[in-house]
């Protein structure tokens, strides 16, 4: 699966590209949205290790403006549905992830993502 | 010749790439339902690793098979989240659905070679019966590098598991004793571990295991019927060689210390391997 809580883990890993190869660039992505439990320790937890910018642009990418630029200071629950839905409840199902630094395209189908390289191409 | 259940030794014989496709990929993606139907058990260790860990933490369960370690801890549903990753995309199509209900898991279909991470961007990472499969050994410690690079160098856990010659007297299989295991410079012992492909059903319930031996030893008990027995006229068995590489005593935890000293990271007392027999 590729929800965007994966999405904000993920790097290019092509042999020589080790900068600006995060976050991946989604292309041609179709979306399902399910439902899933909300569990706000999760979340706030999560929280302080989000790569925040690359999380709200990524949401942004995909049509949800909920998130705010900068992560509050202070956490309500309001903040905490939507973060909730943003990290767990969008799934990429089809597509693809473009590296904006060495232009890699990692396609994702079924709801999964091939990160395979060949073993020449791994750095 | 030897019984077609019996671990047999072998050589790697071509690059050992090809030959890890050859003898542990394309076996795994043709096993795939019948190896998820008698792999569904968590090991108690791997089980209290994970409800060690706290909330809010992401993890790696790097070769996660059927993913039945996803799902983990049964008792916080959701309060962490393990994304998995393999070699077969036809266990990460099982390991998607993997546990009770509708949930679906997050799966990556990458190589434990691989890097597709941010780097320490995990809080834990499990391996569990995985780095055995590949071929030689600067291969299995570039793979412990990698699961070291992807965890936090701050609060960063992880939990490896392989198989190792020494067995108690649980197992099942018998290892065959010729081989390098006393060598030090490649210790350890290159083996075949075949898999009896039933072909008679489909849809064979998972059999109820005898209790002890699930803690320990992994592979003992996945051959659901020898093919000896295979009545008249039954299509006979197919059977795949399963490439293992079985450590020696000691082996795992030289290769931890190396992978992590070639980071540049400082160890503390030198691991030893811990075998709970």
């Amino acid at each position: 699966m590729v929800r965007l809580i994966t999405h904000n883990l993920l790097a290019c890993h092509a042999k020589g590209c080790t900068t600006n190869n995060f976050p991946l660039q989604f292309k041609d992505v179709s979306i399902e949205l399910r439902e899933a439990e909300f569990n706000a320790d999760f979340l706030k937890g999560l929280l302080p290790r989000i790569e925040w910018k690359a999380l709200v642009d990524a949401a942004r990418q995909l049509g949800d403006t909920s998130l705010p630029l900068e992560q509050p200071e202070m956490v309500d629950d309001e903040f905490l549905k939507n973060l909730h839905h943003v990290l767990l409840e969008m799934h990429i199902e089809e597509g693809a992830m473009v590296c904006p630094n060495c232009s890699h395209v990692y396609a994702i189908s079924n709801g999964i993502p091939n990160m395979l390289l060949s073993e020449h191409e791994i750095a | 010749m030897p019984a077609p259940t019996a671990v047999t030794a072998t050589t790697i014989s071509s690059d050992p790439q090809s030959y890890e496709d050859e003898h542990v990929h394309a076996v795994y993606d043709e096993i795939a339902p019948h190896f998820s139907s008698t792999r569904y058990k968590p090991w108690p260790i791997i089980a209290r690793f994970i409800s060690s860990i706290p909330a809010g933490w992401v993890g790696l369960d790097s070769g996660t098979g059927n993913g039945k370690y996803l799902p983990l801890p049964l008792d916080r549903p959701g309060e962490i989240w393990t994304v998995g990753m393999d070699r077969s995309r036809n266990l990460l199509s099982i390991a998607r659905k993997a546990g009770e209900g509708d949930v679906v898991r997050e799966v990556v279909w990458g190589d434990v070679l691989g890097n597709p991470w941010r780097n320490g961007s995990f809080d834990y990472t499990i391996s569990i019966a995985t780095i055995h499969h590949l071929a030689t050994s600067a291969r299995r410690k570039a793979a412990v590098q990698r699961l070291i690079q992807s965890v936090s160098p701050s609060h960063g856990r992880g939990l490896i598991y392989v198989w190792a010659i020494e067995q108690d007297g649980l197992s099942k299989r018998s290892i065959p004793s010729e081989g390098t295991e006393d060598d030090t410079q490649n210790p350890g012992q290159d083996v075949f571990v075949p898999w009896v492909l039933a072909s008679q059903s489909p849809k064979a319930k998972p059999k109820a295991r005898s209790k002890g031996n699930e803690d320990r030893l992994p592979e003992q008990n996945e051959i659901s019927k020898p093919p000896g027995e295979a009545a008249e006229g039954e299509p006979q068995p197919k059977v795949f060689n399963r490439y293992y590489h079985m450590f020696a005593k000691g082996e795992l935890a030289a290769l931890l210390y190396e992978a992590a000293e070639s980071l540049g990271l400082e160890v503390g007392p030198k691991p030893t391997d811990q075998i709970t027999t």
